[in-house]
C-alpha cells in the first residue's frame, strides 16, 4: 500500500495558555479537516485477532489484504465503555457465523478472521483504529463497526483512500452520512436506516392518535440522524417536534435523567421516542415512570434492546411498571422466532460456539446474552459477508469486491426478506419491526392500537 | 557602630522608585494583556463561526443534519467553546451542542444576529456569544459561545506570570540595594567608631597601628586626617599621603 500520512495536529487539538489567532484557527482548521486522518488520537485501542491464525501482514502488504491461508477484516467498535454490550453481542454474533465457516474449511480454504479494536463508542480511538487497520494491518475489508459518531469520522478516511479499495462492510448505525453523497459509494449496510426506524415509529404512533412526539437524544452525529428522521416523519404528518431534551453521549444508568424528564413534561407529549444508547434511554426511562411522564417511550434499534431490559428490570420488585410504556423498534426479526430459518441457524451456531470477545480487549466485566438482536445482526452481516467473499473467487482481491457484490440480488438470507445490491442500492434490507415488553422479554407488537392507543 | 541614620532615605528613595516601577508596569501590563487577549478570543471566536459557517453551507443544503452536528462537536473540542448551534434561515435549532437541552435564553433570542453578544446562562456560565451568516444568512446562522469564565482565567494567568516576574525582579533589586548600600556603611561605622576611640584617647600609640589607616580610599584618607588632627591638636597642616582635593 502506498500512502503518506503524516499526523498534522497537536495529539489532543487543545491550546496552549496563550493563544494567537493562528494558533487557534490551525487547531480549528485541524478539528475540521485533519483530525479525521491524523493517526494520532486521544486513546489508543488495543488490538486482538480472532478467528484465525496471526496475519503475515507482509503478505498482505501486497495489496490484496489476504494472503492464501486467511482473509483478515477490521473491526473497530465499542468492547469498553457504557456500550461496550453493543460491540460484544455485534461481534459473538458474526463470530459464531465464520467459527461455522472457518470450521468447515473457510472459503476457498481460506480461514476468516476479524483484527478487533477497542474504541470504547469514541470517535478519536475509532479513526485513530482505522489508520491503524488500513495501514499497519492491511485488512481487506472493514467490518462491523459500531455507532454514527464513530462511523462518521471514519468515512473521510474511506474517500481519502479510495484508490485502495477499502470498503466499511454492515456497520452496525442506520445514520445517513454512509448511505448518501459524498461517503455512500464507500460503505455498504445491511440494516434499515434510522430514517425508516424513525418512519415507522411516527407513522404508527400518529395513527393512534399519538402526535405530540417529543425526542430524547444523544447530542452527537447519532442523535441528531435519529432527530432529523423523527423531524421528518412528523413534517410528512404536518406535525412538529413537540419538544427535546438531550444527554452526553457515554452516560451511564447510575446518572440522572430528571432535568431531561422535567424539560419533555414541560411540553406535554404524547410519546416520546428516544435516540441513544441503552444505558442512558434505560436512566431516561426510569426517571420518567418515576416523574409520572407516562407516554409510550419508544427506542431504536442501536439502543441495545436486552442491555436496556435488563437495567430497568434487574432488582426492580417491580419491573413491569418500568417496561410497560415501551415500544422497541429492530432492523432484524424476532431471535425467538425459530420458525425463519435463519433464526434457527443462528441459535444452533450460537449455542455450538458462544463467542466471546478476546479477553485482551475486556477491560469491564459484562455478561453477554445468549441471544440478542445485536448478535442476529452480527451474525446476518457475517452471512452476506461470507456470502460476497465468496463471489471473490480463488483469488480475492479489493478492486473485486464492489462487482461480487453488485452480483447479488434477491439473494435468501434465511430470513423473509431478500437481499439485494447494486450501484444505487447500498442497503440490503428494508424492514423494520417493532417489539414490546412483555414476560420479561421483547416479542412482537401486532397492534398498536390496543397498546398505546 | 552601624551607620542607620545616613542610609534611611537612600533605602526609602530605593523601594519608593522600584515600586512605581512595578506599580505602573503591572498596570500597564494588566491593560495590555486584558485589551488584547480579550479582543483576541473574541476575533478566534468570530473565525471559528465563520469556519463552521463556510463549511456547513454543502452540508445544510444536503440536509445532512448528522454530519453536520458531527462538524460542529469537533470544534466543540477546542478549549474554551462551551457551545454551538446553528439555525436556519426560519429560526430552527438544526445542529447544537446543549445539554440537558437548549436555553430558554437562547430560544428567545434573534437568531440571525451575528453581532457579538455577551449572555449569562443559568447553570452554565458567562459567555461571549458571536455569529456568522451561512451563505449570507440565507441558509443560516452559526453561533459560538466562548465561556467568558476560560477567558478570564487565562488572562489572570498571563497577567500573574508577569507581575510575578516583575515582583520577583523587585525583590532582587531591593535585596541586592541594601546589600550594596550595607556593604558601603560598614567603613564608615568602622571610621566613626575610630574617631570616637581618637576622642577619647587620642595619646594612645596602639591607635595609629589600625588597619583602618592602611586602606587606600577615602575611609583611610579621612583615619589618617582624624589622626593627624587628633595628635597635632589643632589641623595645622596635612599629613603624608592625604590630599585635600580628594
Amino acid at each position: 500500500m502506498q500512502c503518506s500520512l503524516e499526523p498534522e495536529a497537536s495529539p489532543d487539538g487543545k491550546w496552549g495558555p496563550l493563544v494567537t489567532r493562528k494558533s487557534l484557527m490551525r487547531s480549528g482548521l485541524a478539528a475540521l479537516l485533519v483530525a479525521p486522518f491524523t493517526a494520532s488520537a486521544l486513546v489508543a485501542g488495543r488490538g486482538q485477532e480472532s478467528g484465525g491464525s496471526e496475519a503475515e501482514s507482509s503478505d498482505r502488504a501486497e495489496g490484496r489484504g489476504a494472503t492464501d491461508e486467511e482473509i483478515v477484516l477490521g473491526v473497530s467498535a465499542a468492547f469498553s465503555g457504557p456500550s461496550r454490550g453493543l460491540g460484544t453481542e455485534l461481534y459473538r454474533g458474526a463470530m459464531a457465523y465464520f467459527n461455522h465457516v472457518n470450521e468447515n474449511g473457510g472459503i476457498e480454504g481460506r480461514k476468516v478472521s476479524l483484527r478487533l479494536y477497542d474504541d470504547g463508542y469514541q470517535p478519536d480511538p475509532c479513526v485513530q483504529n482505522t489508520m491503524r487497520l488500513m495501514l499497519e494491518d492491511k485488512v481487506f475489508s472493514l467490518f462491523g463497526y459500531v455507532g454514527t459518531p464513530t462511523v462518521t469520522r471514519v468515512l473521510p478516511i474511506l474517500k481519502k483512500f479510495q484508490d485502495e479499495k477499502i470498503f466499511l462492510f454492515f456497520p452496525f448505525t442506520g445514520a445517513q452520512p454512509q448511505r448518501e453523497p459524498p461517503y455512500g459509494e464507500f460503505a455498504f449496510n445491511l440494516r434499515a436506516s434510522y430514517n425508516q426506524e424513525t418512519a415507522g415509529l411516527v407513522d404508527n404512533l400518529v395513527q393512534i392518535g399519538r402526535r405530540r412526539i417529543a425526542v430524547f437524544y444523544q447530542i452527537d452525529a447519532y442523535g441528531r440522524s435519529g432527530w432529523a428522521g423523527v423531524r421528518a416523519a412528523l413534517d410528512k404528518h404536518g406535525e412538529r417536534l413537540a419538544g427535546e431534551a438531550t444527554y452526553s453521549r457515554g452516560e451511564k444508568f447510575t446518572g440522572s435523567m430528571r432535568k431531561q424528564v422535567e424539560i419533555l413534561q414541560g411540553v406535554s407529549p404524547d410519546a416520546v421516542i428516544c435516540i441513544g444508547a441503552y444505558a442512558a434511554c434505560a436512566a431516561f426511562a426510569r426517571d420518567a415512570v418515576d416523574l409520572g411522564l407516562e407516554v409510550p417511550i419508544a427506542n431504536l434499534s442501536f439502543v441495545g434492546s436486552e442491555n436496556l431490559l435488563k437495567l430497568l428490570t434487574e432488582g426492580q420488585d417491580d419491573a413491569e411498571r418500568y417496561t410497560r410504556q415501551l415500544i422497541n423498534s429492530q432492523v432484524v426479526p424476532s431471535y425467538e422466532d425459530t420458525s425463519i430459518p435463519a433464526v434457527q441457524e443462528y441459535r444452533d451456531l450460537m449455542a455450538r460456539y458462544d463467542p466471546q470477545v478476546p479477553a485482551d480487549l475486556v477491560q469491564e466485566e459484562y455478561a453477554p446474552f445468549p441471544h440478542s438482536f445485536g448478535s442476529l445482526e452480527g451474525f446476518l452481516n457475517a452471512k452476506l459477508m461470507g456470502e460476497i467473499l465468496r463471489r471473490l473467487g480463488p483469488n480475492p482481491d479489493r478492486a473485486g469486491l464492489e462487482e461480487a457484490i453488485f452480483s447479488i440480488e434477491d439473494f435468501d438470507l434465511g430470513i423473509s426478506e431478500r437481499v439485494s445490491f447494486g450501484p444505487d442500492r447500498r442497503q440490503g434490507l428494508q424492514s423494520v419491526y417493532h417489539t414490546v415488553v412483555e414476560d420479561g422479554r421483547f416479542v412482537p407488537l401486532d397492534d398498536w392500537g390496543a397498546r398505546f392507543g | 557602630m552601624r551607620i542607620r541614620r545616613l542610609f534611611k532615605w537612600t533605602r526609602f528613595g530605593i523601594f519608593a522608585v522600584f515600586g512605581l516601577i512595578v506599580l505602573s508596569t503591572s498596570i500597564l501590563c494588566i491593560y495590555t494583556v486584558d485589551t488584547e487577549l480579550s479582543a483576541e478570543y473574541e476575533v478566534n471566536t468570530q473565525n471559528i463561526a465563520k469556519t463552521i459557517a463556510d463549511s456547513s453551507a454543502g452540508i445544510l443544503l444536503n440536509q445532512n443534519l448528522a454530519t453536520l452536528q458531527s462538524l460542529v462537536d469537533q470544534f466543540l473540542e477546542v478549549q474554551g467553546i462551551r457551545y454551538i448551534y446553528i439555525t436556519s434561515e426560519t429560526g430552527e435549532f438544526l445542529a447544537h451542542t446543549f445539554v440537558p437541552g437548549i436555553p430558554e435564553e437562547i430560544l428567545e433570542s434573534e437568531h440571525s444576529n451575528t453581532a457579538p453578544v455577551e449572555r449569562s446562562l443559568p447553570g452554565m456560565g458567562d459567555f461571549i456569544e458571536v455569529g456568522s451568516p451561512i451563505l449570507a444568512g440565507v441558509a443560516g446562522t452559526v453561533h459560538v459561545g466562548m465561556d467568558l469564565d476560560v477567558v478570564a482565567l487565562k488572562i489572570q494567568r498571563a497577567i500573574g506570570q508577569q507581575v510575578y516576574l516583575i515582583s520577583v525582579m523587585l525583590l532582587i533589586a531591593v535585596l541586592a540595594s541594601i546589600w550594596f548600600v550595607n556593604l558601603a556603611a560598614k567603613p564608615l561605622g568602622e571610621l566613626l567608631a575610630y574617631a570616637v576611640e581618637l576622642a577619647k584617647d587620642g595619646e594612645n600609640d596602639e591607635l595609629g597601628e589600625r588597619d583602618i589607616l592602611a586602606r587606600d580610599d577615602e575611609v583611610g584618607h579621612l583615619a589618617r586626617l582624624f589622626l593627624h588632627v587628633s595628635r597635632q591638636g589643632g589641623g595645622r597642616g596635612l599629613p603624608a599621603g592625604t590630599s585635600g582635593t580628594e
